[in-house]
């Protein structure tokens, strides 16, 4: 089975350009209202988007101004859980300093809410100052901890078995009891002992995205569904794809180790095609169309010459990598066959992330998603269809359950 | 029920909320009607019929460990419930006025980040959100978290005002809409929240309609109404059973907020509560009767008594008598829910053993009579009555009810009582403000707070200890 490229949107504010709320003119209550979002993501949804990401982080991109007003990720995800029927939803969450407790919870809620949409950007804050907020210690190795995090967020949303609700009348029993499990996890720097709160989400686990080399591996199982990595031009994003799918981010398993289930680099490479397991991988780009009638690199002088001094802004920031976002300047039809060639050369999908929110999803809508639709690049989601299923990962399996 | 309280309001409404229960025993998951407790469509439909009944908001309860018996999770009562915020925020983008409140405890919970998530949730609906202060102090519940079991029961007061006193100062940082300027910096201090190092934090919420969430307390110790008169602009209270009793605290609480230097009515009462009609008072008082028959089967008879005494008695006979025995454990463990804790089992047996034997109880009738006491059945008219009369004596603000099925629940009120309210003028038409702040009637935000936003309150903490062990199983 060929699995379609996916696209993803980042819906964040005003857009990914750290001027972008300062050129929309508009007043941070205005920006962050749930009516625009939730019209945001619809448009998105319309144009065939697989999923949109929702980037966050505790502290503004600059400190003390209103215009760096930003919503919790999960909180904006879930407002959108009703009001679209297919994207997926796909909120930026740190793995830091949030408790892994509540972050497990949170999100199996978006995707019960979600009916399955759900996924997980699983970050890194590497700032001091958001240690400083949590009134903690900054945690010095942000990849071990970023393992420790994914791993028992995974375990606790296996705690309750897809079955555990039995709502035995003639016993009395609401649960089977046995079908609820103690993940008692031990981490390097802290310890859960579960369960969850909330019932095992209808996807078994969300399909978890980050950055290539922000989680460490994990020793159990691959801890990434979707790698993100980035490029100087679009040779090495594919190279740096291509890499992470053969390495796959948050695993021990194809690194030399202890494992001998390790698939060599060759069968990697064509995975996308033959295996539903491996690790989908795709390119960050950072976006500027041209639109309104103005040039994209005019755009982008405007914005970077309009952007305040102390920004805190992934736009254009290197990953610890080393590798920045592909960045594309330019119309409509260069983006159409820049993501054509990345999918034609293996790569899995990308990450949009738009310069200024309105006005580039104004253009991708009107002339790239459905250039890339008919060339049947790019498959929309299909109404009712899980995260997993758009991008042809499987339902896990239950960590916990006793196979019969 | 007795008629000689004063209306001293007479021109109160009736106003309303709904929970909806969590992890409890008194929502029929038995019965064929009951949908799933899980699902978001069943969620939807409470909330919506909520909507089209005018209420004022609905609720969602939190718990962060699943409850055990004796080291076994506790299987008989619905259990498994989302995130409160994530769930509402879900629900705002399906309704458009109703209030959506979040119970989350001051304890396990990082300022910045919950002060955050409930702002943004409030954002985006609109100006409808509110927060249930509630605090949970046990190493049991702390196992889920980094900090552990990390706060004495008699300080989670004094954390819960610090948390809280912080979230404010998130809150008022931003500058009001259409108002220039810039973010203040916040600051709280080791000793504000018993955490090893300061808090800076710069927000990034802005001010919602209503300026920031509403604030709800549940929770029934003097600390408790301490807190509640000091900080609260609702205390969601469990005396909504018999009027007296519901006086009674009333005019505590009121004291208490007069002390705390507010004016007399700026915390409102709602207490939880239950409704239950039927066309005539008999066929209400069969189906009252019918519906604790159900929701104490005799497994969940067994396993209330056997908590009190400290084992295992499923194999009584229900229709039985309660154990001849003493109960073998002194106190209650924690992982029943905090209100219990401290609560002497011999003497909570005691008082049962004696009220069994004077009335001749079996084991469940016994629990059925404990639990028994809740809420108002009737007809229609005659509820909307008793109600009314709650309101205007003072008693009380509004109700949140628990629906004892889900998610049809809420029908019978919304379609049969809530017109014989409006008939009576005790009940609004329709919503004449769009905020939650609005709905309940509460002033603009809180002038009384601002003198005082720099120094955190030292709470009367210590005060409070035992509850009744009864009060523990509505407690969800
Ligand atoms: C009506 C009512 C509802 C409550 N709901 C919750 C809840 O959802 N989650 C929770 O942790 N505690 C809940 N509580 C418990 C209280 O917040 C509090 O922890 C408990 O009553 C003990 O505190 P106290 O000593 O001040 O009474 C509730 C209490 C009451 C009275």
């Amino acid at each position: 089975m060929t699995i379609p490229f996916f696209v993803g949107l980042d819906v964040d504010g005003a857009g990914a350009h750290p001027a972008a709320a300062t050129a929309s003119g508009q007043a941070p209550a205005d920006l962050l209202s749930g009516a625009r979002l939730a019209r945001s993501v619809r448009q998105a949804e319309n144009a065939g988007v697989t999923f949109v990401t929702f980037t966050d982080a505790l502290l503004p991109a600059v400190t003390g101004h209103a215009s760096s007003g930003r919503l919790d990720a999960v909180t904006r995800a879930a407002f959108v859980a009703r009001t679209t029927t297919a994207i997926g939803l796909v909120p930026q969450v740190p793995t830091t300093y949030p408790e892994p407790f509540h972050v497990a919870a949170q999100l199996a809620s978006l995707d019960h809410a979600a009916a399955g949409r759900g996924g997980w950007l699983a970050g890194v804050t590497r700032t001091p100052e958001t240690a400083a907020a949590y009134g903690r210690a900054a945690v010095d190795d942000v990849e071990r901890e970023a393992r420790d995090v994914v791993q028992v967020v995974r375990d606790l949303w296996d705690t309750w078995e897809d079955d555990a609700v039995i709502r035995d009348v003639a016993t009395g029993r609401y649960v089977d009891r046995d079908r609820i499990h103690y993940p008692r996890f031990e981490g390097a720097s802290f310890s859960v002992t579960g369960p969850l709160i909330t019932p095992r989400p209808p996807q078994g686990q969300l399909v978890v995205l980050a950055a290539a080399g922000d989680v460490a591996p994990g020793s159990r199982e691959p801890l990434v569904d979707v790698a993100l990595v980035g490029g100087t031009g679009a040779a090495d994003a594919t190279a740096a794809a291509l890499e992470s799918r053969a390495r796959p981010a948050g695993s021990a398993l194809g690194t030399a180790g202890p494992d001998t289930s390790q698939r060599g680099t060759a069968q990697a490479s064509d995975a996308r095609a033959v295996d539903g397991r491996a690790p989908r991988a795709g390119v960050e780009v950072e976006v500027v169309l041209d639109a309104d009638g103005r040039r994209a690199a005019d755009r982008l002088r405007d914005l970077d010459a309009a952007t305040p001094g102390g920004v805190r802004s992934p736009w254009g920031a290197p990953a610890p990598s080393g590798t920045s976002p592909l960045r594309y300047v330019g119309d409509g039809a260069g983006l159409v066959a820049l993501l054509t060639s990345l999918a034609a050369s293996g790569v899995d999908g990308v990450r949009l992330l738009p310069a200024v929110l309105d006005t580039d999803l104004r253009a991708l809508v009107r002339e790239v998603l459905p250039a890339l639709r008919a060339a049947r690049v790019v498959v929309p989601p299909r109404p009712g269809a899980t995260l997993r299923e758009t991008l042809g990962l499987p339902r896990p399996a239950n960590r916990y359950a006793r196979v019969a | 029920m007795s008629t000689q309280h004063p209306i001293v309001r007479p021109g109160a409404q009736v106003h309303f909320g709904v929970f909806f229960q969590g992890v409890n025993h008194t929502t029929i998951w038995s019965d064929p009607e009951s949908g799933s407790q899980t699902e978001f469509a069943s969620f939807e439909r409470v909330a919506r019929t909520a909507e089209r009944g005018l209420f004022d908001a609905f609720f969602l309860g939190e718990g962060l460990r699943l409850r055990e018996s004796r080291g076994l999770l506790h299987d008989l009562d619905v259990v498994g419930r989302p995130d409160a915020i994530t769930q509402l925020a879900a629900l705002a983008a399906v309704t458009e006025r109703i209030g959506l409140v979040a119970t989350q405890n001051t304890t396990y919970n990082d300022p910045a980040d919950l002060a955050r998530r409930l702002q943004s949730l409030d954002v985006l609906s609109g100006g409808r959100a509110a927060w249930n202060v509630v605090t949970t102090d046990n190493a049991w519940t702390g196992a889920n978290f980094r900090r552990g079991g990390y706060l004495d029961h008699a300080d989670r007061y004094e954390r819960a005002a610090a948390v809280l006193a912080t979230a404010r100062r998130i809150w008022d940082a931003f500058p009001d809409a259409g108002t220039p300027g810039t973010v203040a910096r916040v600051t709280a201090s080791a000793a504000d929240l018993r955490t090893p190092l300061d808090a800076v934090i710069d927000p990034t919420t802005p001010r919602s309609p209503q300026g920031h969430p509403v604030i709800f307390q549940a929770g029934d110790s003097p600390a408790g109404r301490d807190f509640a008169a000091a900080n609260a602009d609702v205390i969601f209270s469990a005396h909504g059973s018999v009027l007296t009793d519901a006086l009674d605290f009333a005019a505590d609480v009121r004291r208490r907020v007069v002390a705390a230097g507010r004016p007399e009515d700026d915390l409102k009462i709602f207490p939880g509560t239950s409704i239950i009609v039927g066309d005539t008072p008999d066929e209400a008082e069969e189906r009252a009767r019918w519906v604790r028959t159900q929701q104490v089967t005799p497994a969940t008879a067994l396993s209330i008594v056997g908590n009190i005494w400290g084992e295992d008695l499923s194999a009584y006979d229900p229709d039985g008598p309660l154990p001849a025995h003493d109960p073998v454990v002194e106190e209650l463990g924690g992982e029943r829910g905090s209100a219990t804790t401290g609560a002497r089992t011999r003497e909570i047996a005691q008082r049962w053993r004696a009220i069994a034997e004077t009335e001749g109880l079996s084991i469940r009738q016994l629990v059925i009579r404990n639990s028994g006491e809740r809420g108002f059945v009737g007809t229609p008219g005659s509820v909307a009555e008793d109600l009314t009369r709650w309101v205007r004596t003072g008693a009380v603000d509004g109700f949140n009810i628990s629906p004892w099925i889900v998610p049809s629940g809420l029908d019978d009120i919304v379609d049969r009582v809530v017109p014989e309210l409006q008939e009576r003028g005790a009940y609004r038409t329709a919503y004449e403000g769009t905020t939650l702040r609005e709905h309940v009637g509460l002033r603009e935000p809180l002038p009384w707070r601002t003198e005082r936003r720099d120094e955190p309150r030292e709470s009367g903490a210590r005060a409070g200890a035992g509850q009744e062990g009864e009060a523990a199983e509505s407690a969800a």
